[in-house]
């Protein structure tokens, strides 16, 4: 697998399958049993002090000495990398609403996060490692930081973003790849990943309706019937399901992605093989 | 799995910051970070020494009597030789086990904080993807220990000083000053026996109690090697044996030196083993 300059990388996997583990063997905290991993074309073990001169990191648990306020932090952080004052971490501070005065410790996990993502991004890095970076977030926050990863992206930055949103993956990412219990399944451009996943349809209708009108139409399947409410898997265009169902009195639509691990079981069948 | 991302310029590369100017950094951090112990440890232990100072005048006179009841295997193992003055009697009250032992165990305590102690509550995730190589954690851990423990130093000995002047025993700083700074190679070497652990466990308190229990253990064999002459020869593994009393006898620099380079190895040592393993 190869991620290129600039590009924002979806790392995608259900919990445990393997990104926490892989993100770290990138930052030589974990040494691979087998085989090996490079950045910046720089061995990930040996020239680690080098690699991590070019990247910021947010681990999924971001955790600090909780007496620190975000700014002692972030001067910290500073000094050890070389940087003249803060660099852009008030800028940051500021468009994510985080409290760089307070001791960390007295902070809420969603503002422990905004002070990791300042602490990752502060010095303009080469590269972002991002483990589930919008758990803790609340909605408004996660809609900045993906507005954040489009201008790194702008910027000519690479991002590497594990997740296992896969909402997240397809607003934020080109590529993405798959990993399953430790291996890596596919990578994948998001558009071929979201063009194949399927919807969960429901639909509720002011009377019964026949539910054969639905079972004809291309990608829908295992229908369920169950008196006014008819519910089904649909998978690509949606534009005759929502037609066929105007002939009739729609009182609710229900739509819901699949998780990751349907969309697995779907496209890599049970045993995980591609 | 094999994971690249394509090579830019070396640009940055040439700017990833020398190894002195992290360890400065680090060393920086883990001060403020035991800013206080002076206070605290300094504090509480030049109180109780300057306790001792202060009550010399009172007991003065009664000494003779006191050194008489003591069995003479008990002044050789607590190194007690004649109590007829402040400087000796604050180094068999004081130097003799509570202060090599309760800085000991700060270094120790230090130690075990910054590199198992991060570890188990997640922050070196975040600190080593800094550019800051791991051996330079270790040297930064054992120099703070090693400069939190002269400050600590420096504070029980100004306060045994001072509490003596004020009661007229007229204590000799020098005296007092060679004793306490003897402590230092002690603190020395078990910080360095603390990063030794580290280098292979990660949980702090296991850090601590196999540092604190190896010195314990050392300091056993030294006690019951003055007394029984078969355990005699096993005191040369003990750093307690070099240890000795620099208020009676002054420093010895071979020891004084010896026990520095000991725990500057076994860090040396620590850092090479916490190079090799994961960091979970």
């Amino acid at each position: 697998m190869e991620v290129g300059a600039g590009e924002v990388f979806g790392f995608l996997g259900p919990n445990g399958a393997g990104k926490t583990t892989t993100i770290r063997t990138l930052l030589d905290l974990l040494r691979p049993t087998s085989g090996a991993a490079r950045v910046f074309g720089l061995d990930s073990r040996r020239d680690s002090v080098a690699i991590h001169a070019r990247l910021g990191n947010l681990p999924g648990e971001f955790a600090a000495d909780p007496r620190l306020s975000g700014r002692e932090l972030v001067a910290h952080f500073a000094e050890l990398r070389g940087v003249r004052g803060l660099g852009r971490a008030d800028v940051l501070a500021e468009r994510f609403e985080a409290d760089m005065e307070r001791p960390l410790g007295e902070l809420s996990r969603g503002n422990r996060q905004k002070i990791g993502l300042i602490q990752a991004a502060f010095h303009e890095p080469d590269l972002l490692l991002f483990d589930e970076p919008t758990s803790g977030l609340d909605p408004l926050m996660q809609e900045e930081f993906l507005a954040f990863v489009a201008e790194e992206r702008e910027a000519g930055r690479t991002v590497f973003l594990s997740s296992h949103e896969l909402d997240e993956v397809e607003r934020a990412c080109d590529r993405v790849g798959i990993i399953r219990e430790g291996r890596l399944v596919a990578v994948e451009d998001v558009a071929d990943i979201t063009g194949r996943a399927f919807r969960h349809v429901t639909l509720e209708f002011a009377g019964p309706v026949d539910p054969f009108e639905f079972g004809g139409i291309p990608g829908v399947s295992e229908l369920e019937p169950r008196g006014n409410r008819l519910s089904f898997k649909a998978a690509g265009d949606l534009d005759r399901i929502v037609k066929t169902a105007a002939r009739h009195t729609v009182t609710d639509i229900e739509l819901t992605r699949p998780t990751l691990e349907e969309i697995f079981l779907t496209y890599y069948g049970r045993n995980g093989g591609a | 799995m094999s994971v690249a991302t394509r090579t830019r310029p070396p640009r940055a590369i040439a700017a990833a910051p020398s190894g002195a100017r992290t360890l400065r950094a680090v060393v920086r951090r883990g001060l403020r970070d035991n800013r206080r112990a002076p206070l605290t440890w300094g504090g509480s232990l030049g109180l109780m020494s300057a306790m001792m100072a202060a009550l010399w005048p009172v007991i003065e006179d009664s000494m003779d009597e006191l050194m008489n009841s003591y069995p003479e295997g008990l002044k050789e193992a607590f190194n007690i030789a004649e109590l007829d003055s402040v400087e000796a009697y604050v180094d068999a009250e004081m130097l003799s086990l509570i202060v090599p032992l309760a800085i000991a165990f700060l270094a120790v305590r230090i130690a075990a904080r910054a590199i198992s102690g991060a570890e188990e509550r997640g922050y070196l995730d975040t600190l080593l993807a800094a550019p800051v190589a791991r051996h330079v954690l270790v040297a930064g851990a054992f120099l703070v220990s090693a400069i939190v423990v002269v400050e600590v130093l420096v504070v029980i000995t100004v306060s045994t000083w001072l509490a003596g002047w004020v009661v007229g025993a007229e204590p000799s700083l020098a005296v007092l000053g060679r004793g306490y700074a003897n402590v230092w190679p002690l603190a020395l070497l078990s910080g360095g026996l603390a990063l030794l652990a580290a280098g292979v466990l990660r949980r702090a308190a296991t850090v601590t109690a196999v540092a604190v229990g190896t010195l314990v253990a050392m300091y056993v064999i030294d006690l019951v090697g003055k007394l029984a002459d078969p355990i005699e020869p096993l005191r040369s593994v003990s750093a307690f044996k070099y240890y000795g009393s620099a208020v009676r006898d002054g420093i010895d620099p071979l020891a004084f030196a010896g026990l520095a380079l000991a725990g500057a190895v076994l860090a040396a040592a620590g850092a090479l083993l916490f190079d090799r393993r994961d960091v979970r």
